[in-house]
């Protein structure tokens, strides 16, 4: 067990969560390896990976809910291995687990008056009714909310004693397009408000979209970590000049020299770009039949970035 | 801590009265039963039981004024005769074993030995009528017998006022069958609200995440499980007071609630709840914890003495029984309310008292708070 950590005096310092050679077993499962990070006041962090990559065990420990089998992390200043720090740790963080649902019979309000009797510190419910955008559902019951409201109940909940750091584990999986957004919406008001926020998904563009801070787990460890532009500068390989719907004939109609180009599966061509080659293929293109063919430059993403650190692309399935 | 386990109470409370199908098994089911079987097995006929041992006996054949006798009382079409045979020598155990044993009332009118005799002798004859004073049918039936017993002397030449009814007091308890009944539903009504509601509870908010996020907050594993304890002993006194009242109101049962009701409740709301906590541990899935529940439920609720009595079952059945906590409260339950038999209900309250501590200690130690 690694004891290198600068121990913070509890709420004296501006890291939130320090993690180091954090690990957890299940007998001869290793669900978390030796991993390292640091969540500082103010953050929205990311942790990215797919499913059984380690991000709920991760979160889990941090939330007092498992016990690290090595490493050691301090939430707060507290430790989550001591007993005595765990009940420290348990009064200052909001949690959304994973599948959360309330209570089917209560009421939005009584809901979040629920779980907000479970502390002493509490913020008024209908402040944070407004917060999650559900004035208009305050008396309705949990069950006849849709999977979107459903999920902004949740995120009430877990803010209801005004938590120095919050804990969201996958809080979009499941939801359509539009509830995504909406739940985006609140975690970005809470950003707006200096929240400090711990997010696990395995949604690339939420991360990117949402994160200050991104960290990439995969198999139990941590692959990459910084901010969702420096891991795609870093990581993410090239970016690509797409012609749409070219086909097969387009290959052919290419000016020389672009021989990385590749015929994709919607009859896209791509073409990888170097620095400051941009204008140089385009005046050649002008010069083809191609010139009146749609144009774009795509940027590269969390998802290349993890397709080329990791070789595989981030799926749901493999929990 | 007290403000946390109130607002569970209050969250699994509010959550109950809001579920159509959780006031229909609470209250409307078990009211259901008692009208359904208090129909079916109630006093279906306005006749009175009355045990007639003739003694007059002449050989074996009765003698033809005794026998006379028994015949205008059948006649009126006011009794059920039952008779008990001139040798059985204590007629009056014979008849409390019986009533019982058929559901019948403990009345029994002796024709003595010698009646035809005095009789024609032109002496008085005493008939003698054990009845208990308290007997609701009392009045009626002594008036029935009193003037049969006129009528019949007149139409006797000589014997007009020679017949000469002697009231004896007896202390009888008419169990009914719906006295039965009622602490039957009663225990049934606390096993599956107790059962099921904490499946329910620890099963299906363990799905739902509720327990995970709860145990995220200060909340302590004890506070819930006391939480979940005092919301069931509020229903169990809900479903008590209702069945009693319901019970009273339709069928006139009256019952005795002491302390050993008391405890017998007390005991049911951490006995019953803890089975469903141990089931909801070793079947983690919540319909399948469910389809658990009803395993162990049902088999209870016929063996335990609910619908019957255990006497009835057959020998290997009965031994069942007694393993079966049902069958303390049940038993329980009937000594105190019913029976008011306290030694009986102390006994039974203890022993599942007992098994009270053992499974909401047993439940407490399986349930897994955190996630290891």
């Amino acid at each position: 067990m690694s004891n290198n950590l600068p121990a913070p005096l509890p709420g004296q310092s501006d890291v939130v969560v320090q993690v180091e050679g954090l690990s957890k077993k299940y007998g001869d499962n290793v669900a978390v390896n030796g991993i390292s990070f640091s969540l500082t006041k103010g953050e929205v962090f990311a942790f990215l990976g797919p499913n059984g990559a380690g991000k709920t065990t991760t979160v889990e420990i941090l939330e007092c809910l498992r016990n690290p089998t090595g490493g050691r992390a301090l939430v707060l200043g507290y430790d989550v291995s001591k007993r005595s720090d765990q009940a420290e740790i348990r009064k200052r963080i909001g949690v959304l687990p994973q599948d959360f649902n309330a209570i089917d019979r209560l009421t939005v309000r009584e809901n979040i008056d629920y779980f907000g009797a479970m502390f002493k510190r509490q913020l008024d419910a209908d402040k944070l009714i407004e917060l999650v955008d559900l004035k208009d559902k305050r008396d309705e019951q949990f069950k006849k909310l849709s999977g979107g409201l459903k999920q902004r109940v949740g995120l009430a909940v877990s803010l209801v004693n005004d938590p120095d750091v919050v804990f969201l584990d996958e809080p979009t999986t499941g939801l359509d397009p539009r509830a995504r957004r909406d739940v985006w919406g609140v975690i970005e008001r809470l950003k707006g408000q200096g929240k400090t926020v711990f997010l696990t998904t395995h949604y690339m563009d939420e991360a990117e979209y949402l994160a200050d801070i991104v960290s990439i787990i995969d198999h139990g460890q941590i692959i990459a970590s910084g901010t969702p532009d420096q891991l795609i500068d870093t990581h993410g390989g090239k970016k690509t000049l797409i012609i749409r719907d070219a086909g097969q004939e387009g290959i052919s109609q290419l000016p020389p020299g672009l021989s990385k180009a590749e015929l994709r599966n919607a009859g896209d061509i791509a073409i990888p770009l170097n620095n400051g080659e941009l204008t140089n293929i385009l005046m050649s293109l002008a010069q083809t039949p191609l010139h009146d063919k749609e144009i774009e430059v795509r940027r590269p993403t969390l998802d290349d970035v993890f397709l080329n650190l990791t070789g595989r692309r981030v799926s749901e399935e493999g929990d | 801590m007290r403000s946390r386990i109130y607002t569970i109470i209050s969250g699994h409370f509010k959550s109950w009265y809001r579920s159509k199908s959780n006031i229909f098994w609470t209250i409307a089911f078990p009211l259901l039963l008692i009208v359904l079987f208090g129909a079916i097995f109630g006093s279906g006929s306005t006749k009175f039981d009355l045990y007639i041992q003739n003694q007059d006996l002449n050989g074996n054949v009765p003698t033809p004024l005794s026998q006379g006798y028994v015949s205008v009382l059948n006649q009126t079409g006011a009794f059920n005769l039952h008779m008990v045979a001139a040798e059985q020598p204590d007629p009056l155990t014979f008849v409390k074993n019986d009533a019982q044993l058929h559901n019948r009332g403990q009345r029994l009118l002796v024709v003595p030995l010698g009646f035809n005799a005095t009789v024609m002798s032109g002496n008085n004859a005493t008939i003698q009528l054990f009845m208990d004073q308290s007997d609701q049918a009392s009045a009626s039936l002594r008036g029935i017998v009193n003037s049969v017993t006129v009528s019949y002397a007149a139409t006797i030449a000589g014997a007009r006022d020679n017949l000469v009814v002697q009231q004896v007091g007896i202390v009888t308890r008419n169990i009914r069958y719906i006295d039965f009944f009622i602490p039957g539903v009663i225990g049934m009504t606390l096993l599956t609200t107790g059962v099921f509601g904490a499946v329910n509870t620890n099963g299906r908010y363990r799905e739902l995440k509720i327990i995970k996020k709860l145990a995220t907050t200060p909340l302590s594993k004890i506070e819930w499980i006391l939480g979940m304890v005092g919301y069931q002993m509020i229903l169990a006194t809900i479903s008590l007071v209702v069945i009693l009242f319901f019970g009273y109101a339709i069928f006139g049962v009256t019952v005795t609630i002491d302390i050993y009701t008391v405890g017998l409740v007390v005991a049911a709301a951490l006995l019953f709840p803890g089975i469903g906590m141990v089931l909801a541990n070793f079947v983690r899935e919540a319909e399948s914890a469910d389809a658990a529940a009803n395993a162990i439920t049902f088999p209870m609720m016929f063996l335990a003495g609910t619908f019957w009595p255990r006497e009835t079952l057959p020998d290997i059945m009965k031994i069942i029984a007694n393993f079966m906590p049902l069958t303390y409260v049940n038993d329980g339950l009937r000594d105190a309310l019913i029976y008011a038999q306290p030694a009986q209900a102390l006994t039974n309250t203890i022993i599942a008292l007992g098994l009270a501590a053992f499974f909401i200690v047993l439940g407490s130690l399986l349930m897994n708070w955190k996630e290891e």
